[in-house]
């Protein structure tokens, strides 16, 4: 009952966020991707072996055109607008039971569109501000380490992100100090980067032009997701307080006080 | 008796054990789920979800 209350909730609240940004990333961060790609392929083709280490030269690009993609235009941005309605909801399936499990500890009802808002936040300093720091945001053509690599750096500074979050919020005396060493734990054992810039293979004209795109894109998807971000954590809150709230305070046998404190 | 076996379950960790399994595995299809999205290696799975994945900063080809 609680899971499926749960999954429930995580498909609204991620259905609403996961439309609202990608109506906001319509006009500010799609424009961006769709100009860099003009330019991908325009590179010297010494510059495909430093595009990814994993793949053995020659070997099929993950942009191939045996494999299949959405057609440019209506049909790439459905897509786009699912995988971020799914990306969303996935998201809503950890802010949700976290703010469940906060308000069972506390004994409290604390859940709110307004506390939610913190929760949010703190979403978005793992998943996009902290790893951002190691690895920028990238447009299309751009050269960069292995994608293996940067996926694996990507997920330790977002754990290492969430649980010096955690020790900040909910720990004490030391246990806070302990918080730093940890989020400062991957720029300790350093981002992936190839040896080369990430336009190097680019003319300097059009690498110019690149570089301005990355820092606009790089503006655009702070914008983006920290909305993403502030819309999911406001209605994961209201969401527990709303429907997941009883069902807890009805399984542990909650006093009245807690039960209560939901109407 | 009855007042006590209600100050029983209200205890913080009794009902973080009645919640725990419901919790983590939701927990868990959503880092699934966002896995999926953002991280497969499926080169459809890639293509589909590329814009989405450049604009959330995931790592992406």
């Amino acid at each position: 009952m609680l899971f499926r209350r749960i999954v429930l909730c995580a498909l609204l609240v991620g259905a609403l966020a996961g439309l609202l940004v990608s109506a906001v990333q319509h006009w500010q961060a799609i424009p961006l991707i769709a100009a860099a790609e003009e330019f991908e392929g325009g590179a010297e083709p010494s510059a495909a072996v430093a595009h990814d280490h994993a793949q053995a030269p020659g070997e099929a690009h993950v942009h191939d055109d045996e494999a299949w993609a959405p057609r440019d235009g209506a049909e790439r941005h459905l897509w786009t607008a699912l995988a971020n309605v799914l990306t969303a909801i996935g998201f809503g399936l950890l802010l949700i039971p976290a703010i469940t499990v906060w308000e069972a500890v506390r004994g409290r009802p604390l859940a709110s569109a307004r506390s939610g808002l913190l929760w949010g936040a703190a979403g978005w300093a793992c998943v996009f501000a902290v790893p951002a720091l190691g690895l920028p945001a990238e447009i299309p053509g751009s050269a960069a380490a292995a994608l293996a690599a940067r996926q694996a750096w990507w997920l330790l500074a977002a754990a290492c992100t969430a649980i010096a979050l955690g020790l900040l919020a909910f720990g004490r005396g030391p246990l806070r100090a302990l918080a730093l060493a940890v989020v400062a734990l991957p720029f300790a054992l350093g981002a992936p980067h190839p040896d080369i810039g990430p336009f190097a293979a680019y003319g300097d004209e059009v690498a110019r032009q690149l570089e301005a795109l990355a820092a606009r894109f790089a503006v655009a998807t702070a914008i983006a997701t920290a909305v993403q971000w502030l819309a999911l954590g406001a209605l994961s809150g209201w969401a527990v307080a709303r429907w997941v709230r009883p069902v807890v305070a009805a399984r542990g046998g909650a006093p009245a006080r807690f039960a209560r404190a939901q109407s | 008796m009855q007042q006590q076996a209600t100050l029983q379950v209200t205890r913080p960790k009794s009902l973080l054990r009645a919640i725990a399994t419901p919790v983590l595995t939701a927990a868990l299809l959503g880092a699934v789920i966002v896995y999926g999205v953002g991280f497969s290696p499926i080169a459809a799975a890639h293509n589909a979800a590329h814009d989405a994945r450049h604009v959330n900063v995931f790592p992406c080809h």
